[in-house]
Parts: C-alpha cells; structure tokens; sequence
C-alpha cells in the first residue's frame, strides 16, 4: 500500500490530468487510479494506460497463475487491458473506483478464458458481461453510484483488521476459484467453519448489515 | 413489491468471485435485476474482490505484453466499437423476444416451457423457463439435485410458502412440491435443474418424458 502511494503521487507530477467540462465535482475522482482510467475512457491517454498496465499488470498475472491459468497467464493480462481500452469509454468515475472496474473486467475475462477452453461445439454461450456486469453500465442511479464507492472506502480500509484466518478464506474463494466445500477441504476445516469465517468477515466488512432471513 | 427471499451470501460470494456456472449465474443476474439489495451487496463484495486482489504478490511482466496490447487496439479503431448490453435485459437477448410473447410448448396442462438448456452448454444442469398458468398446479415432484428457482412474474405457492416476483427459491431433494400459481397472472420462473426432476404423482410415468 505504501508503495502504491509514493508510485501514485510520482507520477502525477509527469501526469496531471486537467479539470475538463462542467464537473460535478472540480476535482474529479480522488484516487489516482481512477483518475487515470478516466484519462484513458476520455482522451484515449496512453501514458494513463501505461501507468495503469505496470500498476495493475503484475497483480493480474498473478490472478492468472493462482487461478490454474498457468500457460495463459500473460494472454490474461493481455485481454483485460485490451477491453480495458475498449470500455474505457463508459467508465465513470462517480459510480466505481477504477480497481473495482477493473477487477470486474478481469474476473469477467478469467470466465471467459476458461469457457473457451471448455466449448465444445458451435453453440452460442451467454455473454459473460450480460451475467456478470461492469459496474456502473447499465445504470444510472445515484443511490447505488455512491453505495457502490462508499462500500469500496470501507472495505479498503478495514479488509486488514480481519483476522488472519478470514482473510485466507475470502482469498482463496477470489484467488483461487474455489468453492466453500474446497477450501475447506484444504485447510482440513468443516465447511461450517468456512462459512461462519465468510460470514464474519462480511459482517465486519459491512457488505452485509444483517443476516439475510 | 417486496423480496423476501435471497441468494445466501455464500453464492453471491462466490457470484462475486466468478465461480459459479453460467446456468446458476443467470438465476443471480435475474435476481438482481429485480433486487437492489442484493445488487448493493455484489457490488460491495465487487470491491472486496479488487481489494483482496490488490493485496497479493506482483509477478513481473514482459513489456512485450504491452506491445501486443497496443497493437491490438491499433489495428480495433477501423473495428466499430463492441456494442454494449443495451437497455434488454438478460433474459430477452437469450429468448430474443420478452417475456410477453415467448414461443412456449405446452406439453403438460397449464404448464408451458421453453427449454434453454443448450444455451448453457458443458455444464449438467437443465435450465427451462416455465409458465404455470394463473390458477393452475403443476404435476407433484421431487428433484434429485439441486433446484434453482427465480420468479419472474406472478407468483406461485407451494408447501414452503409463496414466492413473488424477484424471489430466489433453492429448493433440495428433500423437498416434494407442488406449486400452483397464485393470483391474476401467470406466473413465469426461470429453473435451473443440476438432476432431473422426478414426478411423483399420478401421471408420473406419462409425464416424465416431457420433463425428465
């Protein structure tokens, strides 16, 4: 993290990005990241994209590799900054932070590898982004739009006050494409204990305010 | 309208993560396009997915990938762009029709059904899209595996309760029912079936082809 922010406030000096039309906000989005990925959706800024390839890129590979892509694993991170460029343009800054759109679109691209390693025939599968959306597409609600960053600043800033042991478990089901049942298996504990960890977790990350009946 | 009943966390979780089946990840989508609720808690959980992914080792990269990544989207800009979902939902742009005039084979009384199962290919489940008619009752049956039910108009009762549109049902094997639709409409749900049905009623053994 620390790393991140001495990265981030270097490189605003070679890269300002300038207040452009009727904002909402003068300031436009506050995160470094995100104001890149508007510059890319916006004016189609290459340096942006590039700061965002070496930021992101090696974080991606490392998805690949831990979610069984081995062989595959650069063509990964290859797909997702090519849709990266070209969704880049509906990108909105008010309703994600650019590190959650861009895990969408890298989830959504891991799915779609996967599939078409698996198709057998001629058949027309289901667009992955029609089953599992970019955030911030097909909406424009500015409940949702602030629910959406807000819940981002919160999980981000108290994800490392989990305990150790549902912070491994949150990991292996978003790393390693495992299901609850597996990752039980692995760490020789009842799925019971999985879930209460699952549970926990997302209780004290707030995605979950009560229990669902 | 009022949902009461939710996807448990676990599978939005593991929704959230991208490890759910294409069949199993539609009755979500549908379920959120109807649930604001549970489309809060995705995208909650969205987050807590590029978190977790920005916390893990970096691996280091050839620039040669970012070559090949710039040559790709050189040679896109004479491509027209890759059109968005649009304002159809899901569901319309599989059936390419809405809900409204659905080709539906009525193959049993008071039930019409659309089978989507090879839209879904390489994964074991059935997916039908069902209409009950209003009023009607379906044939009595059990479900070997799981079931996996989304109400997408109307509603239906069964010995657990009534679900209404937007409900997200998971019934077992355990579970031996027989729902009738209630109230005005038809009620029409999307099912996702990971082992074939098994009628237990009267008719079961001339009812079964149809079904399976």
């Amino acid at each position: 993290m620390m790393g991140q922010s001495q990265a981030a406030s270097a490189h605003s000096k070679e890269h300002t990005v300038v207040p452009t039309d009727k904002p909402v906000r003068t300031d436009g989005p506050q995160d470094h990241w995100s104001q890149l990925l508007r510059a890319v959706g916006k004016h189609q800024d290459r340096a942006a994209f590039h700061a965002l390839f070496v930021h992101f890129g090696p974080k991606i590979k490392y998805y690949a590799l831990a979610n069984g892509l081995t062989s595959h694993a650069d063509e990964l991170v290859q797909e997702v900054f090519v849709s990266i460029w070209r969704k880049g343009a509906s990108y909105d800054w008010r309703k994600a932070a650019a590190s959650t759109w861009i895990f969408t679109i890298v989830r959504n691209q891991r799915i779609d590898m996967l599939r078409k390693q698996q198709r057998t025939g001629a058949e027309v599968p289901v667009a992955t982004d029609d089953l599992w959306q970019i955030p911030g597409t097909d909406e424009d609600d500015p409940t949702a739009s602030l629910h959406r960053l807000m819940s981002e600043r919160r999980v981000r800033a108290s994800l490392s006050q989990l305990p150790e042991d549902q912070i491994t478990v949150i990991t292996k089901v978003y790393m390693e494409y495992k299901s609850h049942q597996q990752v039980a298996e692995e760490l020789g504990i009842p799925l019971g204990t999985v879930k209460s960890r699952v549970r926990l977790a997302l209780k004290k990350l707030r995605v979950i305010l009560q229990d669902p009946p | 309208m009022m949902i009461r009943h939710h996807p448990d966390l676990h599978r939005l979780l593991e929704f959230s993560a991208g490890n759910l089946g294409d069949a199993e990840a539609l009755c979500i989508r549908l379920h959120l396009d109807l649930c604001g609720e549970c489309r809060n808690r995705v995208d909650a959980l969205d987050s807590l997915g590029a978190v977790v992914m920005e916390r893990q080792p970096e691996l280091g990269l050839s620039p040669s990938v970012f070559e090949r990544v710039l040559e790709r989207i050189d040679a896109d800009r004479a491509a027209p762009p890759a059109s968005a979902g649009g304002a159809t939902g899901v569901l319309t742009r599989i059936l390419g029709t809405d809900l409204s005039s659905v080709p539906w084979k009525q193959s049993l009384k008071n039930v019409g059904v659309v089978d989507l199962t090879s839209r879904f290919p390489a994964q074991g489940h059935r997916v039908l899209l069902l209409k009950l008619a209003a009023g009607g009752t379906a044939p009595a049956h059990t479900h070997r595996g799981e079931e996996i039910t989304v109400v997408l108009q109307g509603a239906f009762a069964d010995q657990q309760g009534v679900f209404h549109q937007g409900d997200f049902v998971v019934l077992d094997c355990q579970d031996n029912h027989r729902p009738v639709a209630v109230g005005q409409e038809d009620c029409i749900t999307l099912s996702v079936l990971s082992a074939p049905l098994r009628l237990t009623g009267r008719f079961t053994r001339l009812l079964n082809p149809f079904i399976r």
